[in-house]
């Protein structure tokens, strides 16, 4: 009898901390989160009208503010409209890149593949911004300097050197589909667009996604293409550009940017573990 | 005698080119001597007709524009521009990058100009034997059969060169030139071989910034890699324990955290840690006025390099928990009720079970997030915005990391920045980071037995 209780104890006690430690963990990731939406009511707006976490009063006229103001500091509906114009082209236009190549690497052997994925892994450690001149100066002679078009361009282009995950989806495929197709007189053409294509819709999904929500947050690349004219501006670059006592203002535009993108993630939550997982064994 | 040696291995391509000439057929002579002439002679004449069109493209492209370039490559522009003179000069960065780009276009022409003398031989071969030679139709079928792989490849690899190679290789060759915001257009940059280098590593503020940076660099590579991946592996070990419920809630709090753009929680932190910050508020609360720190400050070292690392745990930890869950999913749960039967306890069991199965599955991705933190530009740039010239260091301070430093150099000083050092460092930048994912990734079994699940 003693010996059962003590296991029965012992398990609650197992249980107990596990779950403390599970809400200390929430409670960690919850309230900065929290704190910003907070944050975006302040009626104030400045980050020194603060009461340890909390505004010293509250209201709705930051987020009015955020969508009727248009001044040089405060553009939103402007930026906003800036960021989806590209993050939505650039999002096609790089899940057509990256399908194309990491399908290629995974189903064809050629004479200098190796060589390309050797290669691509080496620029892929070359991140983009210490290339920052050379960008200047190339984007400057094709006319895309300060120019939305530009920041699709790059994005798009270099969206194929990460193409390791969709070939480790790719590289589950088993081959014996392949074969009976071209048993069946297919073409590759043929064999892409009629097999591969609906066999991996949930890789384009998942390539789309991710391909839209880099460059709706991405911060660097905005910065070094779009200098000056703020009516160009992406929301990342514009609100990291207000100062301390436009914190609400801060707040609130980061808030309706991060908004989508957590919908966006939770809806897929089960997907986005499956789409990493398949990457990560196989890559 | 090893001097005659390394001659002869010297000559060798070109003996051997000469004897491809000797025994090879008319045809191939033909496209040698006009690119698709012996494709015509061969029968071929759409194909001819195509491969002929490009080398009068590539021709006028390189009497017109490429030769100029070429040669401007090597002289970076002889005449200096003078506003006041109205002289309009070379701009030596635009001749640098398009010298680099009619290289890349020369290369490509000689690609096709040996694939073009090789496919008339081999087709000449092929009617000697009395097969059939395929027409126009059919080569352009074979591009969407046998060659798909041309077809798909061709517009990412064009788009990859030209804004990812272009670009670092001027980066790369900008290293050896004097090019400063001093040494810019209209002034005339020059090639000074390593003297970036060298003054990198002989004058001394330099020296010792790049230590104390590469000293700190690696320790926050190594530290914030640890946190992540076994901040997010214990996470999801601790979801996943039979007595937890509600697993998809308490999975909810680190997904919210991943979706929200990095930017904006680091810029977020950046005010929770600031001198008159909610975090400085707490403490002085709970322990009186001499308790608050200065985190983010200047000069602050050790406690912004903790807050840089916290910030970051927080950042990354959700997707390596994703992870971690995912692979842990894939896991055979037998392995587990036999060690149980064996009598191994909770830590055996995550010792020799968990981790070499994880540490299996992950290992690509474990380099390259290692290499991602080392190059981590984000934190030390959001969380100490515009702190610059630390004391004892140049151009730098506590937290950054040889990238930060880089652009520091390039961009931050106003009106007197280093591009040419600044590419020095991304140079040494690259080959750290560049030798150590390499030898990674090939040594990794997941590279070498990427056929495994075919």
């Amino acid at each position: 009898m003693t010996k059962s209780k003590s296991i029965r104890v012992k398990r609650i006690a197992d249980s107990a901390w596990t779950h403390i430690v599970l809400l200390v963990v929430a409670f960690l990731f919850f309230f900065p989160c929290v704190w910003l939406v907070i944050s975006s009511f302040s009626s104030t707006g400045s980050i020194y009208d603060y009461v340890g976490f909390f505004p010293k009063g509250y209201s709705f006229s930051t987020w009015a503010d955020l969508f009727t103001e248009k001044t040089p500091s405060n553009n939103y509906p402007v930026w906003l409209g800036n960021t989806f114009y590209v993050a939505i082209l650039s999002s096609i236009f790089s899940t057509v890149l990256v399908i194309l190549t990491a399908y290629t690497m995974s189903r064809f052997r050629f004479k200098s593949r190796k060589t390309m994925m050797k290669m691509t892994l080496l620029f892929g450690i070359f991140p983009n911004f210490m290339n920052m001149t050379a960008l200047f100066v190339i984007m400057t002679q094709l006319h895309l300097f300060n120019n939305l078009n530009g920041l699709i361009v790059l994005y798009s282009c270099s969206a194929p050197i990460g193409y390791l995950t969709q070939k480790g989806f790719f590289d589950t495929i088993p081959n014996s589909i392949y074969d009976a197709a071209r048993i069946d007189g297919a073409n590759n053409l043929q064999v892409f667009v009629k097999m591969t294509l609906p066999l991996s819709k949930a890789m384009i999904v998942y390539t789309a996604l991710t391909s839209f929500t880099f460059p709706w947050s991405d911060f660097i690349l905005p910065q070094m293409l779009l200098g000056g004219n703020k009516d160009n501006y992406t929301v990342a670059i514009g609100l990291n550009e207000m100062t301390d006592d436009m914190f609400s203002l801060f707040a609130a535009g980061s808030v309706f940017i991060a908004v989508p993108i957590v919908l966006l993630y939770f809806s897929l939550a089960g997907f986005l573990v499956n789409g990493v997982a398949a990457g990560a064994v196989k890559e | 005698m090893r001097q005659d040696k390394m001659l002869r291995a010297a000559g060798e391509p070109f003996r051997k080119l000469g004897r491809f000439f000797k025994t090879c057929g008319t045809s191939a002579k033909c496209s040698a001597a006009l690119m698709g002439l012996g494709q015509i002679r061969n029968g071929q004449v759409g194909k001819g007709v195509v491969l002929m069109l490009a080398e009068i493209a590539f021709l006028a492209y390189f009497v017109l524009v490429g030769a100029k370039d070429l040669i401007g490559l090597f002289t970076l522009g002889l005449t200096e521009g003078d506003p006041i003179l109205g002289i309009a000069g070379d701009n030596s960065i635009t001749m640098l990058i398009r010298g680099v780009l009619s290289v890349i276009v020369l290369l490509g022409m000689a690609y096709l100009y040996v694939q073009n003398v090789r496919d008339a031989e081999k087709t000449a071969l092929r009617a000697q034997a009395g097969r059939p030679v395929n027409g126009f139709r059919q080569s352009l079928r074979t591009l969407l059969d046998e060659k798909f792989y041309f077809v798909t490849l061709a517009l990412p690899v064009a788009g990859v060169l030209l804004f990812n190679v272009l670009p670092i290789v001027f980066t790369v060759l900008t290293a050896f030139t004097d090019y400063s915001s001093n040494v810019a257009p209209p002034r005339l940059v020059s090639w000074i071989g390593f003297g970036n280098f060298a003054e990198l590593f002989t004058k001394v503020s330099y020296v010792s910034t790049i230590g104390k940076i590469f000293y700190w660099n690696v320790i926050w590579a190594v530290l914030s890699t640890f946190f992540s991946y076994f901040g997010g592996l214990c996470l999801a070990l601790l979801i996943n324990k039979k007595c937890v419920r509600g697993k998809t809630v308490w999975r909810a709090f680190p997904i919210l955290a991943y979706a929200v753009p990095g930017f904006i929680t680091m810029i977020g932190f950046r005010y929770m840690f600031s001198g008159m910050g909610p975090i400085n508020w707490l403490l002085v609360k709970l322990w009186g006025e001499g308790a608050s720190v200065d985190f983010l400050d200047i000069n602050s070292v050790w406690a912004a390099r903790a807050v840089c690392l916290l910030v970051n745990t927080w950042v990354t930890v959700p997707a390596s928990m994703l992870l971690s869950t995912s692979v842990l999913s894939n896991m055979n749960k037998d392995m587990y009720e036999a060690a149980d039967l064996d009598g191994a306890n909770g830590m055996q069991q995550f010792v020799y079970l968990t981790l070499p199965f994880v540490f299996f599955a992950t290992m690509p991705i474990l380099i390259s997030q290692f290499i991602g933190n080392f190059n981590n530009f984000g934190i030390s740039f959001f969380l100490r915005r515009g702190v610059i010239n630390a004391a004892e260091y140049e151009r730098a301070n506590s937290t950054d990391l040889l990238i930060n430093w880089l652009y520091n150099l390039a961009l931050g000083g106003g009106s007197d920045n280093y591009y040419g050092i600044a590419s020095a460092v991304s140079i040494l930048i690259f080959v750290i980071t560049g030798t150590f994912s390499l030898i990674a990734y090939v040594t990794s079994p997941s590279y070498k037995r990427e056929d495994t699940y075919k």
